[in-house]
């Protein structure tokens, strides 16, 4: 075999998996959303019917408004919070921050389901631990899930919750990352540690940060369980978000017509934060 | 969500430098601050495992007691039975199965590519490669992806087979895994491979006998986090399987919350069962799940 193509033959099986699984399916996917549904099958071709028919949807734009909220808080209250910790732990030292960072990645190594189950049951359920602590001080009870506010400022609470691990330990590599002695120049001519903070970690955390950011965009902006598990998307609709939406339409109300529509757009979505993200992991060969 | 940002740790993680901590004394406030702080911690990451784990062990009068108790309860096995009996056992074995062969699977696949990535020279490499990269964030927009995945799948007719979650995990872990293993490999000397070459090995050789045996850290940290993914995927698995008995864990326990409905006891019970597997992997090998993360970092 020529030498050229030696090593094509050892990424054959993975680019093979990939297309199957990954990249055949949204080829098929654009081509099926041209088509009428009926009963899961494709049958006259339709143009642009499914997609006229989505954007005809008076239910769109509110999910649309809830998703760009829902995402807008939870990625930003995850930065700021991440950060936060990320340089304490720093400063911890290697042993204590290990231990702290192990405490503070938990909620990410569970499932969202499991997580958000757990978290519910302790920290929102009336009968649960904190709603009976609020009883025994005496205080009305709270239902957090009752009023569409509340219940959407959950829903971003725990999804900070379980995703701030990651970005702590994203964050903490960064900083490590740093070397020491910038910041010991620095403190030697008398930089406060704000100012350290401000013109020396923060500039060179850019990176990371950009990468941490698209990557919690990209995972609130599409997730299914957070709160299917939390709020079922109530009350009402006032936690329903676009994964959920998608999910309904195909498998609830069976119009995949329109899921498919609104599944490709959101997948093409994702492909804009996959750019920027691919810019900025500079890549090597 | 899964691994997929190993990305981005490879990048920023720049030299780890073991230096010996400066510590000095702290004054009293920040002491107080920084205990407060990780009680905080402590209490919101920690507390729902703890009561949990104490929820499934009660039974159901003391579920409903004001104020709630603590210890003083007599424990009983009895919400595990229920669930046992409504056959999450089944949905455990469905799970570990599909977890084992999805981390030798991806591991088989990327090793070999990971390796042609970093030591060879071919038609369209870089485009191919960004192809990996950019897949690694993708797989996490699995609401989007699963879909077009499932109209294709029952175009093929491979949903609902034992090998349907198998695959879309495998796809969904290996960029990843590729990415992992492909840093590790960066650092290991090319000077191995020519010596190999001048003795005679074939390059098959070289990836079995110098490349496998010095690569295992980062197969442990890839087959980690590839395991985690697997085992807490929940999308791809109430999509793509209707059968009882090829249902994994996660969509198990969420459909438990219909059927337990308000019953706290048999729920916490499978939520146990399904978070053991995951903390003891985490006790054993956590340091492998936050080098994983943070993987390549040898190499900026």
């Amino acid at each position: 075999m020529h030498p050229k193509y030696t090593g094509i033959q050892y990424i054959i099986p993975a680019f093979a998996l990939l297309t199957l699984v990954l990249f055949s399916p949204v080829f098929y996917g654009v081509w099926f959303s041209l088509f009428h549904i009926q009963y899961g099958a494709a049958t006259t071709f339709a143009g642009v019917q499914n997609y006229q028919d989505l954007l005809a949807d008076p239910t769109l734009p509110g999910t649309l408004q809830r998703s760009i909220i829902f995402t807008g808080a939870a990625v930003s209250i995850t930065i700021v919070l991440s950060l936060a910790l990320a340089v304490w732990i720093h400063k911890l030292g290697e042993r204590r921050g290990f231990l702290v960072q192990m405490v503070v990645i938990v909620p990410w190594i569970i499932s969202t389901v499991v997580a958000t189950l757990l978290f519910r049951w302790v920290f929102v359920n009336d009968i649960g631990l904190a709603g009976s602590i609020v009883k025994m001080m005496g205080l009305d009870e709270i239902h957090l899930l009752n009023s569409p506010h509340s219940a959407m400022a959950l829903l971003i609470a725990v999804s900070v919750w379980k995703r701030i691990g990651y970005a702590v330990i994203i964050l903490l590599a960064g900083l490590k990352g740093i070397p020491d002695d910038y910041e010991e120049a620095a403190r030697i001519d008398g930089a406060t540690p704000w100012q350290i903070f401000r013109r020396i970690t923060f500039p060179l955390l850019k990176t990371p940060l950009l990468l941490v950011a698209i990557v919690l965009t990209l995972s609130n902006l599409n997730t299914v369980e957070t709160p299917l598990v939390l709020t079922g998307g109530g009350p009402g609709d006032a936690t329903r978000i676009l994964p959920m939406d998608v999910f309904d339409r195909a498998f609830i109300t069976y119009d995949l017509g329109s899921a498919t529509a609104l599944a490709l757009a959101m997948f093409f979505g994702n492909v804009l934060l996959v750019l920027a993200y691919v810019r900025l992991a500079k890549w090597k060969t | 969500m899964s691994a997929n940002s190993v990305a981005t740790a490879r990048l920023s993680a720049g030299h780890e430098r073991v230096l010996p901590s400066r510590r000095r004394a702290l004054p009293l406030v920040g002491g107080i601050i920084i205990a407060a702080l990780f009680s905080l911690l402590m209490i919101l990451n920690l507390l729902p495992l703890v009561w949990g784990m104490l929820t499934s062990l009660k039974a159901e009068p003391d579920l409903f007691r004001f104020p709630p108790v603590i210890f003083d309860f007599a424990p009983t096995l009895d919400n595990y039975k229920r669930v046992i009996e409504s056959g999450f056992l089944g949905n455990m074995q469905a799970s570990l199965i599909y977890c084992v062969i999805t981390v030798v699977s991806a591991l088989a696949l990327a090793l070999p590519a990971a390796y042609a990535f970093d030591r060879f020279n071919f038609p369209f490499r870089q485009p191919l490669f960004l192809l990996i990269v950019a897949s690694i964030p993708l797989s996490l927009g699995a609401a989007a992806l699963l879909i077009p995945n499932y109209l294709y799948f029952t175009k093929l007719g491979l949903t609902n087979a034992w090998f349907t979650l198998p695959l879309i995990y495998t796809a969904h872990q290996l960029p990843m895994a590729i990415w992992i293993i492909k840093g590790t490999l960066e650092g290991i000397p090319k000077e191995l491979d020519e010596a190999a070459i001048a003795d005679g090995a074939s390059h098959f050789g070289i990836l079995r006998h110098i490349i496998l045996p010095l690569s295992r850290p980062a197969l442990g940290a890839a087959g980690v986090l590839v395991f985690v993914g697997s085992w807490n995927e929940f999308v791809a698995s109430s999509v793509m399987v209707d059968s009882p008995a090829l249902r994994p864990i996660q969509p198990a326990i969420y459909n438990f919350i219909g059927f337990f409905g308000r019953e706290w006891g048999p729920l916490t019970a499978s939520a146990m069962l399904a978070i053991i597997p995951i903390l003891i992997t985490f006790a054993l090998l956590g340091r492998l799940i936050v080098s994983g993360l943070t993987k390549g970092s040898v190499k900026g």
